[in-house]
């Protein structure tokens, strides 16, 4: 099942979330948008370390591995893009 | 401090790939050591639409109508949104992170940086000032936008510097989430984007505002500028990451 949710932040920037589940896991995970991320590669570890987390901790993980040290995110939370994540879950489950 | 100076505004301009390999090319002489501090200035030809690191150039643009219209798209290494870049000047910067320009608070950097940029408006006589995170706009409406990424021990900024702005044109190149909405989006730039040629009323060129801004950011910066150009090195390395990097698939397909 692939789910795609966009989600604008307050103040413009639109984070566009995609995700591919199976079983309640989390086989592949995208998170796009118009926002900054230093250092980038930071970001791309912890979009790859959404994978094989079951839907159900994946707000809460989203929140901590976004929010981790050394990554700085500009234009959007960690908790910004653990709810698009969310949101693309729960179309997912067909909620 | 010194920073060299590579100015081709006054030339043709260059193709998308090509100006995004010169600016990685240049982030990697710099942070070798092999080459000072670089600050540069161009312009593109054909027209190109970039978007940001973290997004996918197939969402993001409409890539036919690219293509029907002779526009390039290229995604940059920077983060931020879609840019059409047709009439303006554009700069990139590179220093290591050791530069007073280059602070570890990446907010302060853009300020520091972007004072240059400022101070050049002004002696073009437009009175502009900085917006957090990465604008300088004047009068409320942006008239530069600017991106950055950090490397290795190196820092590359670049940004541009609207002559002109043409919305309706833009929008034709960019996939917007529902048609119905366009009108909206275009009436939307109109009001919060500016050029240098409607805010002072007259033809202004990309060289007659890129010796502006060399002018503003060697006063803002307290800076030496030297007029360079590139080395066979990073010419070379320019073409190559040109070819195989921003021209490819697998880079601008990747998100």
């Amino acid at each position: 099942m692939i789910a795609r949710k966009d989600y604008k932040v307050l103040g413009g920037k639109l984070i566009r979330v995609e995700l591919e589940t199976d079983a309640g896991i989390v086989r592949r995970a995208a998170v796009k948008g118009d926002f900054f991320a230093h250092p980038e590669e930071a970001f791309e570890r912890a979009e790859a370390g959404l994978v094989g987390l079951r839907i159900d901790e994946l707000h809460s993980s989203a929140r901590r591995l976004f929010g981790e040290g050394p990554l700085a995110i500009f234009g959007a939370t960690p908790e910004d893009i653990a709810f698009a994540l969310e949101g693309a879950a729960r179309e997912a489950q067909g909620h | 401090m010194k920073l060299r100076v590579i100015d081709s505004s006054g030339e043709r301009g260059i193709p998308g790939a090509l100006n995004m390999g010169i600016d990685e090319a240049l982030l990697g002489s710099v942070s070798r050591f092999e080459a000072e501090p670089t600050l540069r200035f161009y312009t593109w030809s054909p027209a190109c639409v970039t978007v940001g690191y973290f997004q996918s150039l197939e969402e993001e643009v409409d890539l036919e109508a690219c293509r029907r219209s002779g526009v390039d798209a290229v995604r940059r290494l920077t983060g931020g949104g879609a840019v059409f870049h047709d009439a303006e000047l554009t700069y990139s910067i590179i220093l290591p992170l050791s530069h007073e320009l280059a602070p570890d608070d990446i907010l302060e950097s853009y300020r520091r940086i972007c004072s240059g940029l400022v101070a050049g408006l002004d002696r073009l006589g437009v009175e502009a000032s900085f917006e957090p995170l990465n604008d300088i706009s004047v009068g409320g409406k942006k008239i530069s936008g600017n991106a950055q990424t950090r490397r290795g021990s190196c820092l590359l900024q670049h940004g541009t510097i609207l002559l002109d702005s043409d919305p309706d044109r833009m929008f034709s190149l960019l996939k917007v989430p529902a048609e119905k909405l366009k009108g909206k989006l275009i009436e939307d730039v109109k009001s919060r984007v500016t050029g240098l040629r409607s805010l002072l009323g007259r033809e202004v060129s990309a060289a007659e505002t890129a010796a502006s801004i060399k002018e503003g950011c060697a006063e803002a910066w307290g800076a030496e500028l030297v007029s360079g150009g590139l080395s066979a090195a990073e010419a070379k390395a320019a073409a190559s990451f040109a070819a195989e990097r921003f021209s490819s698939l697998a880079w601008n397909a990747r998100r």
